[in-house]
């Protein structure tokens, strides 16, 4: 234990070696200290502590309240609360709040410092300007990751213990029966060893689902899609909800990185907030639906376009957009997002949500490093 | 046709919804857990102060806060550095505290502050216009200064806070920017109006500055609240604290590097005339343990009362530097005033001596203004002059000229010259 009184040094001994650049590489890593801290200094913020439950918590809290309140005292009327349908419509919301309420806290967190004047004092402190800003990552993150995992579990144990059970096959066309939950590799299986049901369940030509090209191919791309557009108005599987759980913390983290890194580039929350938002509310369901044939790669270098493309099959199909149309699986199994341009690759989507992260982590931390305190 | 039968939700379902439950608890606990245990250790070090196992034990430390109150009592000997000049025993000064630190001592034990043609500019504003700058250890040095003369300006760059624009500098003979970071290891400051987050109790502001600096500094911040008088008001909000309550955060802040160096911004501003006493003392107390203090200020009777050197400021230039006495002799104003029988003849006489560069007739007798470069010899001259011209001499008394009047003649001189 040390007295502030008690340890003032000889000017020969307190004078620390200097550091390799080894080790100033190293001091740029954020310590777990100052990551509690950050924490802390986030989770104190009641107003916005507050926002954050009430935006992400707030949708399947009264969703489900009110269903399963419904649905118990008159259960002749109002059905079980868990339906898949439900389950759908509640992921809209929690999506978009998700995103915006990480946003808001990303803003906060890349500005707090600045504005409550407390940069200068930490600068004061010699660490590395770039382990403060990156501190601010996984600080965040601890509060939003969790909230959002809670939410979805909720949504996940209601529609699962309080829905309709599942039925073990679906009936696609012509009576014909298909067991459910089949990866295209198990569905391909199946159409191999029922070489007269497939047909009847998925026929050809116009107004049907499958086309007369991917049948001359042989290629089942645009079967399996018709299938999991019918399978998905059931309860999603497990593999699903898992998929769906990812893609929704995946959401919200890009949301508070970039929120995070455009606050710091700014030093203005307010700013920072609504630009955001507007890019989430407005931008992206326009670059989405909108086909813009000279701009088609800039509208996929959006980074809300390539996390809808990247979204699960269940839930793209459930949202019912513009259909990408028979592409490959994505990332997470899915048939394409809902959205009106081709869909990209994997690869590509991946390229661009990676890219934003790490982009505006930089961006952040530069700007951080440069300003003047 | 196979049918497979699949539950809705299987036991392994619910063990992955279970274990996203438990993983965003899990991190959640843990964070809190670990912030417990920060507190908890916090508290034993305000409590635990001037434990008999504390390092520099076996010391008796007068530990004043603001309001001069004695903590813990032991022997301050054994707690200033080996190298203070304080320590050494140097001259007293006119506040009867320790005093007499000059610039040469710091060619000795080194410099706190160096600069060397520091400059910082605005856009076409130079705010630190080739500034040299040498402030020795273990001593109270005044950056005296009008508003606007750039003496932020020059904290900031110092503190790394802004790019300087050209010049070198050093703190405590480590060279910034290039080995930034060990040198402000032992570095305290407050820039401009100290600010923290609003949300957090003092403690927890402090705990965030502790974290950031690592080391042994997460154990000084009971100590530090103890020292500057917020022990009972640590936890809380500062949204809370008045003006005097956050200076002496600022403080507490400093104090959790063990700073062998403090850099002060105008740290008397908005204070109280009792605020300024307790901030006074507890600079004193600072030098006192060996610590240098550099405080910036527009506040000459401040300077005056609590540095032992200074340096003025106008413009981002450095006009003068020095100890307080150096500078106020090296103005040249010896002035005089003698109590006599006849103040015509006195004057006369006077006059005829050529010794004064003027003089002025009041009710008991003259004030004499010596020529630049007089020293004492010349009073005793003009005392014989006198007893020669037959005044009847009753009394001579030496007018202590000020800093303020110093500082005054010396920015009329150069307004003139303007």
């Amino acid at each position: 234990m040390s007295t502030i009184e008690a340890v003032v040094r000889p000017p020969s001994e307190s004078r620390p070696s200097p550091t390799s650049p080894l080790r100033r590489m190293a001091a740029a890593w954020p310590t777990w200290g100052l990551v509690t801290t950050k924490n802390l200094e986030l989770r104190r913020r009641r107003g916005l502590m507050i926002a954050v439950f009430v935006l992400i918590l707030g949708p399947p809290v009264l969703e489900y309240g009110f269903r399963l309140l419904f649905h118990v005292v008159d259960p002749s009327t109002y059905g079980p609360a868990g339906t898949p349908s439900a389950f759908q419509d509640l992921l809209t919301p929690m999506v978009e709040l998700g995103f915006i309420i990480s946003v808001t806290v990303g803003a906060a967190a890349g500005t707090t410092d600045l504005t409550d004047g407390m940069f200068r004092h930490l600068v004061i402190t010699g660490r590395s300007r770039v382990a403060l800003f990156l501190a601010r990552i996984p600080a965040g993150l601890a509060i939003l990751l969790p909230v959002m995992a809670f939410a979805f579990t909720l949504c996940c144990l209601v529609t699962s213990f309080e829905g309709v059970p599942n039925p073990t096959a679906v009936s696609i066309n012509n009576g014909v029966s298909v067991p459910v939950n089949l990866s295209e590799s198990q569905f391909q299986t199946w159409i191999y060893q029922h070489p007269r049901e497939a047909p009847e369940a998925f026929p050809r030509g116009p107004g049907h689902f499958v086309d007369d090209i991917s049948v001359a191919n042989g290629s089942t791309s645009s079967r399996y899609a018709a299938y999991t557009s019918v399978e998905a108005t059931l309860n999603p599987s497990v593999n699903e909800m898992l998929k769906i759980g990812l893609w929704l913390e995946l959401v919200v983290g890009v949301g508070f990185v970039v929120g995070l890194g455009f606050g710091a580039l700014t030093g203005q929350r307010t700013v920072t907030t609504i630009v955001l938002i507007a890019l989430q509310v407005i931008v992206t369901p326009i670059f989405d639906r909108a086909h813009i044939p000279f701009f088609i790669n800039g509208q996929r270098l959006l980074v809300g376009v390539a996390l809808d493309q990247l979204q699960p099959a269940d839930l793209a199909s459930g949202a019912g957009g513009g259909g990408g149309g028979g592409g490959g699986p994505l990332h997470f199994g899915g048939g394409g997002g809902p959205t009106g341009i081709s869909p990209m690759p994997t690869w590509a989507m991946i390229l661009v949500i990676v890219g934003w992260i790490v982009g505006w982590s930089v961006i952040g931390g530069w700007r951080m490093a440069t300003r003047d305190a | 046709m196979s049918a497979i039968i699949i539950p809705s939700l299987g036991p392994l379902h619910l063990q992955v919804l279970i274990l996203v439950l438990l993983v965003g608890g899990g991190v959640f606990f843990v964070l809190r857990r670990r912030r417990t245990r920060q507190r908890e250790d916090g508290d034993r070090g305000t409590s635990s102060e001037g434990s008999p196992g504390a390092p520099g034990e076996g010391a008796d430390v007068t530990v004043l806060g603001p309001s001069a109150q004695a903590v813990a009592s032991t022997s301050a000997a054994a707690v200033a550095p080996e190298h203070s000049p304080r320590a050494e025993g140097a001259a007293t000064g006119p506040s009867g505290r320790t005093r007499g630190v000059t610039f040469g001592d710091g060619e000795r034990d080194g410099w706190a502050v160096e600069t060397h043609g520091l400059t910082k500019r605005f856009d076409t504003t130079v705010a630190v216009d080739d500034v040299e700058l040498l402030v020795s250890r273990g001593s109270a040095f005044g950056y005296l200064g009008p508003n606007g003369a750039g003496k932020t300006t020059l904290i900031r760059t110092l503190l790394g806070l802004t790019k300087a624009d050209g010049g070198t500098m050093s703190l405590l003979d480590i060279p910034v920017p290039h080995e930034r970071r060990e040198a402000l290891a032992r570095v305290g400051a407050i820039v401009d109006e100290p600010r923290f987050h609003p949300h957090l109790t003092g403690r927890e502001n402090l705990r965030l500055l502790a974290e950031a600096r690592g080391g042994e500094a997460n154990e000084r911040i009971g100590p530090s609240l103890a020292r500057v008088g917020l022990a009972e008001r640590g936890d809380d909000k500062v949204s809370s604290y008045s003006m005097g309550m956050r200076q002496r955060l600022g403080v507490a802040a400093c104090l959790l590097a063990d700073p062998e160096l403090l850099i002060l911004d105008e740290p008397m501003n908005g204070l109280d005339p009792a605020g300024m006493h307790d901030m006074r003392e507890m600079i004193e107390s600072l030098v006192e343990e060996g610590r240098t203090v550099m405080l910036s200020s527009h506040l000459l009777d401040e300077v005056e009362r609590t540095c032992d050197a200074v340096a003025i400021v106008d413009q981002g230039h450095v006009i003068r530097q020095g100890t307080i006495e150096e500078l106020v002799h090296g103005a040249g104003t010896l002035v005089v005033r003698v109590e006599c029988g006849d103040p015509s003849a006195a004057q006369q006489a006077i006059d005829r001596s050529g010794l004064a560069a003027g003089t002025s007739l009041t009710a008991s007798g003259v004030t004499v203004t010596f020529r630049t470069g007089s020293s004492r010899a010349d009073i005793d001259e003009l005392t014989k002059r006198l007893v020669e011209a037959g005044v009847a001499v009753y009394g001579l008394q030496q007018v202590q000229t000020s800093l303020e009047d110093w500082f005054l003649t010396v920015t009329s001189r150069l307004g003139g010259e303007g």
